[in-house]
């Protein structure tokens, strides 16, 4: 099922824009190899990746910077948690191990991808039955 | 994750940091397949693809300069060797890395001091 999602123009080299279609939260990606789209959750803790950055065909999630290939969907790397090495105050600390603590189990998935098309001035992407 | 995919990433992330700072890939293409390999394994192991060919401490601050790329943490060194520690990445006009020695800094620190 196609759905348009943009327009020809709302998506800048290198940006991004979040979307819904067919209910599934997407991240609609332009590179300057064309459009791709990707579930919009990380595949670590759900962040929104539209607030990531784009680099090529590479997304980094903003929060634990988790890489991964958009037109594939492939994790390429585990969460940096930055936190482990910097100074901080002892109570800062512990909560900051308790959270690692949880967050260490947390597996890593690939995005799921869309395939897009480009329909006169409309972007569209396929999002299954 | 396969170990392929994120060498490709490395390869593209790597190359936009060394280009404007005058470094290229080794022209020694099984080199950099094997040094590649080595910081995919250690960024799984330590989340950052640390130098494969510098040793780690207890301190931080001081490991952050041997993540790769870490030409600009050490760039009179390289530059002197027109290489990097490990053989990654060479100067851009090198076509024979296996001409270029590994020089240790302390013989680096030694011979920039009697040259001034």
């Amino acid at each position: 099922m196609l759905i348009e999602v943009a327009r020809v123009g709302d998506v800048a080299e290198g940006g991004m824009v979040k979307a819904v279609a067919g209910g599934k939260e997407i991240v609609l990606c332009r590179t300057a190899d064309g459009y791709y789209a990707v579930s919009r959750r990380c595949g670590h803790m759900n962040a929104p990746l539209e607030r990531g950055t784009l680099d090529g065909p590479y997304l980094t999630c903003p929060i634990h910077r988790a890489q991964f290939d958009i037109r594939t969907g492939e994790a390429l790397n585990y969460p940096i948690y930055q936190h482990r090495h910097v100074q901080m105050p002892k109570g800062a600390r512990v909560a900051s191990d308790r959270l690692k603590s949880l967050m260490f189990d947390i597996e890593m998935h690939d995005l799921e991808t869309y395939p897009v098309r480009v329909v006169g001035k409309a972007i569209k992407v396929e999002v299954g039955k | 994750m396969k170990a392929e995919s994120r060498k490709e990433a490395l390869r593209y992330f790597y190359a936009k940091v060394v280009d404007p700072l005058g470094y290229k890939f080794s022209p020694d293409t099984e080199l950099v397949e094997f040094l590649l390999d080595q910081e995919v394994a250690l960024e799984q192991q330590l989340e950052s693809p640390f130098c494969p060919c510098q040793g780690r401490t207890q301190d931080h601050a001081e490991n952050m300069t041997i993540v790769c790329p870490c030409i600009p943490f050490h760039r009179e060194h390289f530059d002197f060797m027109r290489r990097c520690w490990c053989g990654l990445f060479v100067h851009k006009d090198v076509t024979d890395p296996d001409s270029l020695a590994q020089v240790p800094y302390s013989e680096f620190a030694r011979r920039s001091r009697d040259a001034h």
